[in-house]
Formats: C-alpha cells, structure tokens, sequence
C-alpha cells in the first residue's frame, strides 16, 4: 500500500530502564494490529514480549537491541524503533534517534525523571528530536504524574504541558481526561481495545479545566490565531492541536500523556498523540555531504522521485543472512535496483526488501522517502550510505564515542575459535563502539567498548548465539599519552649494509595541543627535506602515535613541527624518513615531559535519600570528584566524576550498600592525567610485561 | 600564581581583604534583590572568590537543579579566567571542581536538620569539609526567625561562613531601620554583612548596607556589568 509521506511517523521510544518502554510496545502492536496477543516481559507465558527477540534479552528481562517494527494506525504508517535503556548501549539509542523523526519518551509516575531519562533527553536534544512524553505506569502504588510533568521541566528543561489529566490513580486508574476535546475517556474490553468517551466526572472537572487553562496558555504561544480564539473563548480542536504540533516541532513545547501499559490504558489516544504532534518525514530537514563539492552540506528533498540516499543504520545477522536497516531520506528503493554504498563505491543489487516487524518481515517491492526498511544480504558496515549510482553523497558521520575499556578473551577450543571470529566480525560491523583487534606482543583477542555491561553481553552473545566459549580476562581501561610541554628534536637515521643505504635527518619539535588531536606541520623552507619525503615523515610520526614510551598507550594531544632536516641523494628513501621521524618522535617526546591519561566518567548514582551518605563514601574511595546532590522528595541523586579504572565491579558493591535499592549510570566524561603514583604503577608493569617479552 | 592574579584583582576585596587574618571564620552575609537582579551570580562570585582563597565552597541551591548551578560556575569562572592561558585555566578548572560541591534541595525538603545530616555525611567521612557555604533560594517569606537562627549556630559551631540570598518584592515597602528590606526586615539582626541590589539607569549597584564584621570598605562603589554579571569597581 502506497503511503503519502504526510502519513508517515518515524519514532523511537526511549526511555529508563524498566520504565515499561517494552510493555508499552507490545500494546501499540496489538492495537495496530501487527500482533495478535499481548506477551508480557516476564510474562508467564515464556513467550517473552515480541520487541525483545534475542534470547538473551527475553532472559534479563530488557531490551539490549533495538528491534524496528512497522506499524499502521489510522491510515498512517508508523515505523518503531525500540531502544535499548542501558546507558552502556547509548550508541544504539544514538543510532536510533539519528534516523527517526520524533520520540516517545516514557517516564515512570513513581520514579519520574531519572538518571537515564536525562541522558537520552540530551541525546534527544544532540539530534533535535522532536518528542512527547507518556508518565506510564499510572496504576502503581505512589504514581504522581503531576510531580513527574514537574520534573521534565525541571531536570529536562523541557516546556512540558499536559494534554491529558489521569482519572483516578494508583488501583483505582480508570482512564483520562483529553483536555483538548474536554472528554472522559475509557478503555474497555478485556485489552482496554474500546474506547469510550463520556463527560468528564464531576470531581475532576474544576481541575481539568485549570489544566486546559495552562494548555491553552502555552500553546497559545505558538499561533495568533488560538490566542485571540482562546482570548474569545472559542478555541477549536484542529486550532489547538495546530498549535501544539507547531511548538512540538520546533522542539519548544513537549506534550504530556498519561496512562499505563500494562493496564491498557492510555495507548490509543497515545498513537494518536504521535499522529497529530510528531513530525512527518518531510517536516524534518536532512542534510548530506556532497563527496563532489569537496563535502559541501547539501539538504535532501523528500521526492520520491529524487534519487536515492539512505543510511544503514543497524545491522542483524538473521536466520536468512544479513539484515541491513536502512532509512531512505530522499528518493526511492526498488527491489531489483542497483544501488552505491558511497564509503567504498561498491555497488549492490536490491535482491529482497522487507519491512519487519520484530522477527518476522513482510516483502516489499519499494521504500519511498521516510521509510525504514530491512534490506537481506547486503554486506555494509552501520552507518554506511547508499546511494543512486547517480549522485555522490553521503550522510554526515555519526558521532561515535571512543571505547574506554577493554577485556582479552581466549576461546577455549578450535571449534569456539572459528565460531570465536565469526561473532566479532558480526558485532564490529553492528556496533561502531564495539572494537576487536589482536594485540600483537601477546598474541591475545582484545574486544574493547564503552563499559562493563557492554562487553558482557558480547561475550554472552558470543556463547548463546554462536556456541562461542571463551575465557575473559581482566578487564582493562584504554590508557592514552600525551605531552605536556614543547620539546625539539633533530635525529639522522642512517643505516648502511651493503648496497644502497637508508639516510634521512628530521628536525623541528613537539608540543601538546588538546586532547584527542594530532597534527603534523611542516614548517621546511628551501627543501631541506624534498617533498616527496613530507609525507613519509608524517606517516612515522603517525605509527609513533600508535604506542607511547610510557605504557603502550596511543599517544594524542600532539602537534609535531618539522623545521629542518637532511636528504641524501642515493640513500633517502620513504622508509627511511619513516623511521627518521619514528626516531625524531622518540628523541622528542620523553624530553616532553609525557603523562599517563586516563578515561574519566561521569557517574550518577539514584537511589533513597537514606543511602546518601553511604553512596557518596563509596564514590569518594574511588578517587572520584563528587560533583553535587540532587534531593528529590525521598531519593536523591549523586553525581561524582571518577577514573574507570575505580568502577570495575562498582554495580556489586552498590548493591550490597543500598540493599539493591540504588543504580547507577556511567557515562565517558574526559580523559585527564592519572596521578603520578597510580601512573609509575601501571608504567612499571607495562615494562615489566615488556622486558619478559 | 594565576590565583593569587585573581584574587588581588577580585572586585570582591571590599568584603574581605586579600590579608583576611583580621576577619572572623564566621560570617553570616546576605544578598538582597528583586528577581533578575543577580543574586545567583553574586553568590557565585562570592564563591569562586573563596575558592581561589584556598577555601572549600558548598553551594546549597534550593529549588533549582544541579545543571543550572553547574552552569552559572561554568559562566561566571569563564568571565574570571579570561584572556589567561588555556594550560593556566585548564589546571585552575581541576582545582574548582574540586574545591567546591553542589547540593539541590526541592523548596519543601530544605531544613536544618537536612542540611545538617548532609554536613555531617561530608565532613565525618572525609569526603569535603566546607570553609564556605552559600545557600541561593531560601524562601525567606516562609523562613521563620528561629530556623535561621539555627542556622547560624549550625554555622558558627561548624566554623563557616554563610552567605545567602534572599527576593524582595516591590510592592512589599517594609524595611527596618538599618535600611534591610522585606522580607528580612525583621531578621536583619542576624546578618553580619547585607548587600542589597538595585537597578539603576547605568547597571546595577551593589551597596554594603550592613557591615559589622569590620571587614568590608562599604564605601567602595560597585557594580553589576548586565551583560557578563560580573561585580566591577566604579
């Protein structure tokens, strides 16, 4: 069936751990029809709910891989992404809210805003996403919705206005109040599946009328014509709802709803909210760089006539093959075309196009515009473009976070080894932040990521889903080096063995430059090095960076100026530079005064107000720097930034202190210098390792 | 070094001068203003200035949340620090993270006990040990005399100094008769230093109406450029 683009919604949900995103999925697609009974979480059934496909997920109860689903609710088409809630899989949520339109994010009426919340709303704002908030979970013991609306103004900054006022809460939920047609309304039938509108109760209509109030207030301030209609009283429906999706849009107003999924109550109108309020695919501006006007920003049209550029955005290794989820943003898909992945120029042909719901699919002929789409057997990495053969472009690169921690792992048989490669090839192309290499002196299988919890489920991945057993090592942060004053240089490589010999002279200096960075500058004059030589000593100044002197780190935060230097007429050669300017670097870089760096992260710990003493002693042991408390009503929120290298093996001690009743959330903050005394440790047992060799 | 640069060079010296040994450990001090005036960035600046004093600063913040504080330490330490060398900054930034410490309370959970078991959470386990402590959004209209005494002995037993800051309104003209609007009119009293705010056509002045301590020149015009909210002398 062909859908207008103007019917198209492409959202994500995101939310806290545990917020009920998964619960709340299930429903969207029962009532839309994709599936035709409701499994829950932990259900009792063992089915498992059916956005939660890996085994792995069913078993803890969460959502580690987004799955997407399409959907149709009232002649328009809806594509789900669900997203994974750990903040160790952000790059999965990032990916997600890259290619999506607009969001649902699902806060809990007991626990509110919480630390994850808070994240993925920044992540949110990174990508201007356009969202809505549902407060689920309306039906628990101590729900406060009007507390949680509160709070997405506060710790969000977000210009929440309720659409919806709660009948009844806790046990005695009974269905909402729509405050834009001032209706009742009740979700009936053993699923909540009939909707039934009535006046609002008696008891509730004073407040439900405050409340409209304030809606009108707010969303006045995005249309003239609703604040004269408002100031005259005669607001319309189509009016406010304009309004609304106006401020929506432009990221400066977020409607609240309000309900429970697990109660059924509140997802229709929900859906609804999701058609008028989040934007289209034409509403949102795209852009691309241009790879044949030096990658000049070009914004994509939603013709779907136009030709084709669309982004992969997440692999799956499927039962069929490879997965590939791509999201058209201009032009079409048609099965049989040829199309261009721009990275490498490969050209692949559109054998299969599927729309998938969860883990089973529907075969498509095309994808026009704004679609989100599986297409089988393509080999790509995520995050690569493909293109019409046509025109040259690519989507602007996604922010990838560097990994800060790494674990060797050692199959334990030939068969896991060979099962062993197979996986990490599977996971490096899925998962940019997911990176493998073997480490060359000890012959070890290193994986490295973004935390603890990130490396575990690979490695259970590995075991479940490729019979892969391996031994993992200790966990080890990703170490980096840097300067932190100038030093000169002037190092003559010279080799002579019989024929010709190797001669080459680099002089000049290095200085520390910020973090992360490094930069080659050639500052000869009259040829003192010939130009074809340059690049040579970049290129050794470059394999120098790959393993400081101090402790194998990578070496960054580095600019390195070459001045002066020798050529000889028969011995110069690349190598020979090369190696002049590895020597050079060396030469240089231990007169600079060189530091140990460490990665840094940002921890919030959320737990009882009670365990705050407890919580901020634990952080505090951890070499951390408490930033500040957060005091809510009765829990409070620590935020403390700590060296990675303390929080291995945090999440248990947490536990037992707060009687499981705190978590905790990390994110990479920075890297800065590890303290003297730490760093000689790890310095020394680097050599150590070394000198065994 | 490029501390004791800002130190000397702090507008602020009119409260406390760079040889502070006369002054007492304890000080209770309080910024008076309509909304908008500033408060937030003077209370910062206050801060700031401690901490480039050597001292540990608990910034107790009520009712606004832990990113906005954040933020003003952020703005208001750019503003000091500029035109220095990055390196300097860099290092001077480490050292203020870790000389100071935010604590949000919602306006219905701030007490003195709260603040108290807070303190002590801190301060028995070695985590930080405030020199000073400054408490932005105190509700005053709801704060009653003997909560702020309280205050105050909890202070002075802990050997800080506090500063506040507190909202007039204009349509409340009450003052006390050292010239402390509303809503502090009547506890006034407890306050060693008062700096009141007011808007005038060229900035926003800052005026010493209270000093007991003897440490402060009150005489010293200042004012609140509008654009940075940085104290500078006239």
């Amino acid at each position: 069936m062909k859908k207008k683009i103007e019917n198209v919604r492409n959202i994500g949900i995101s939310a806290h751990i545990d917020s009920g995103k998964t619960t709340l999925t299930e429903r969207v697609l029962f009532y839309t029809q994709r599936i035709h009974a409701i499994h829950e979480v932990r259900g009792k059934d063992g089915v498992g709910a059916t956005m939660d496909s890996m085994e792995l997920e069913r078993e803890r109860g969460i959502t580690i891989q987004s799955a997407a689903t399409y959907c149709s609710w009232k002649d328009y088409t809806i594509n789900i992404i669900d997203t994974p809630g750990h903040v160790d899989f952000t790059i999965e949520v990032e990916r997600a809210l890259r290619v999506l339109d607009g969001a649902v994010l699902i806060l809990c009426s007991v626990g509110g805003v919480q630390s994850q919340s808070i994240t993925v709303n920044r992540q949110m704002t990174r990508y201007k996403v356009p969202r809505i908030a549902f407060i689920n979970k309306c039906d628990r013991t101590g729900a406060n919705p009007y507390r949680v609306a509160q709070q997405i103004r506060d710790k969000l900054g977000l210009n929440a206005v309720m659409l919806q006022l709660p009948i009844g809460l806790e046990s005695d939920l009974k269905g909402v109040v729509d405050l834009i047609t001032m209706k009742a309304i009740y979700f009936e039938g053993d699923q909540g599946e009939t909707i039934r509108e009535a006046e609002i109760p008696a008891d509730l209509l004073s407040e439900a009328e405050a409340k409209r109030e304030e809606l009108l207030d707010a969303a006045s301030m995005f249309s003239d014509e609703l604040m004269e209609a408002a100031l005259e009283g005669t607001p319309t429906e189509e009016m406010i709802r304009a309004a609304i999706r106006k401020g929506t849009l432009s990221l400066d107003l977020a409607p609240v709803l309000v309900g429970s999924a697990y109660k059924n109550k509140g997802i229709q109108t929900l859906l609804d909210a999701v058609l008028h309020y989040l934007p289209a695919p034409n509403d949102v501006e795209n852009t691309a760089l241009d790879l044949n006007d030096n990658e000049k920003e070009i914004v994509l049209n939603t013709d779907p006539a136009a030709p084709l550029v669309s982004l992969a955005f997440k692999l799956e290794d499927g039962r069929y093959g490879q997965l590939t989820y791509v999201r058209t943003y201009q032009g079409s898909v048609i099965k049989g075309d040829t199309i261009v992945n721009s990275r490498n120029g490969k050209k692949v042909k559109v054998g299969r196009l599927c729309r998938m719901h969860a883990d089973q699919m529907e075969d498509i002929d095309g994808a026009g515009p704004g679609d989100i789409v599986a297409l089988f057997g393509i080999d790509c990495a995520s995050g690569d473009t493909f293109t019409a053969s046509e025109i040259s472009v690519s989507m602007s690169s996604m922010h990838v976070p560097a990994p800060v921690i790494s674990l060797s792992i050692l199959p334990v048989d030939n068969k896991s080894q060979g099962n062993m490669s197979k996986a990490l090839n599977r996971f490096t192309k899925e998962d940019p932040t997911f990176k493998t290499f073997v480490d060359p002196e000890t012959n070890e299988t290193i994986i490295s990521g973004m935390g603890e919890l990130h490396l575990d489920v690979y490695v259970e991945r590995m075991k479940r889903e490729y019979k892969a057993e391996v031994q993992v090592g200790q966990p080890r942060v990703a170490y980096r080096e840097t300067i932190t004053q100038r030093a000169e240089f002037n190092y003559t490589h010279r080799k002579q063995s019989g024929g010709s010999g190797q001669y080459g002279r680099v002089a000049g200096y290095l200085e520390p430059m910020e973090e992360g960075v490094f930069e080659f500058v050639d500052k000869i004059v009259g040829g003192a090095i010939p130009r074809e030589f340059i690049s040579s000593c970049d290129k050794g100044f470059q394999k120098s960076l790959e393993k400081g002197n101090l402790a194998g780190a990578p070496v960054t935060g580095v600019r390195a100026v070459i001045t002066d230097g020798a050529a000889h007429a028969v011995d110069s050669s690349d190598i020979a530079f090369q190696l002049a300017a590895i020597g050079a670097f060396k030469e240089g870089y231990m007169k600079a005064s060189p530091v140990l760096m460490e990665p840094i992260m940002k921890v919030a710990v959320e737990g009882p107000t009670e365990f705050q003493g407890a919580v901020m002693g634990s952080l505090n042991q951890r070499r951390g720097i408490i930033v500040g408390t957060m005091e809510e009503s009765n829990y409070t929120v620590v935020e403390a930034e700590i060296p990675l290298a303390e929080m291995f093996g945090y999440s248990t001690v947490l536990r037992s202190l707060t009687q499981g009743k705190a978590e905790f959330t990390m994110e990479f903050s920075a890297y800065k210098p590890v303290p003297k005394n730490i760093a000689e440790g790890v310095i020394k047992a680097y050599q150590t390792e070394k000198s065994k060799k | 070094m490029l501390k004791e640069e800002l130190v000397k060079k702090n507008p602020l010296r009119v409260l406390h001068p760079a040889q502070g040994d006369a002054c007492p450990d304890y000080r209770m001090g309080l910024v008076i203003a309509r909304a908008g005036l500033g408060k937030t960035a003077i209370l910062v600046q206050i801060a700031l200035d401690s901490i480039m004093r050597g001292q540990k600063v608990l910034h107790v913040s009520i009712g606004q949340s832990l990113e906005k504080a954040k933020a003003w330490y952020d703005d208001i330490f750019r503003h000091l620090v500029e035109g220095q060398s990055s390196e300097k900054v860099v290092a001077l930034d480490e050292d203020v993270l870790r000389s100071r410490m935010i604590m949000t309370f919602k306006e219905s959970s701030f007490s003195r006990p709260k603040l108290e078991e807070r303190l002590n959470d801190l301060v028995y386990q070695n985590i930080f040990r405030p020199d000073c402590v400054v408490v932005d959004g105190l509700d005053f209209t709801a704060a009653d005399r003997d909560s702020l005494l309280d205050l105050r002995e909890l202070m002075v037993a802990m050997n800080v100094q506090v500063w506040f800051s507190a909202l007039s309104h204009r349509d409340d003209t009450r003052v006390s008769t050292d010239g402390i609007p509303a809503p502090c009119h009547e506890v006034g009293d407890l306050f060693d230093t008062v700096i009141l705010l007011q808007a005038e056509q060229q900035g926003i002045r800052l005026e010493i109406i209270k000093d007991t301590t003897g440490c402060a020149s009150p005489e010293v015009a200042l004012m609140l450029d509008p654009s940075t909210m940085m104290v500078k002398a006239v």
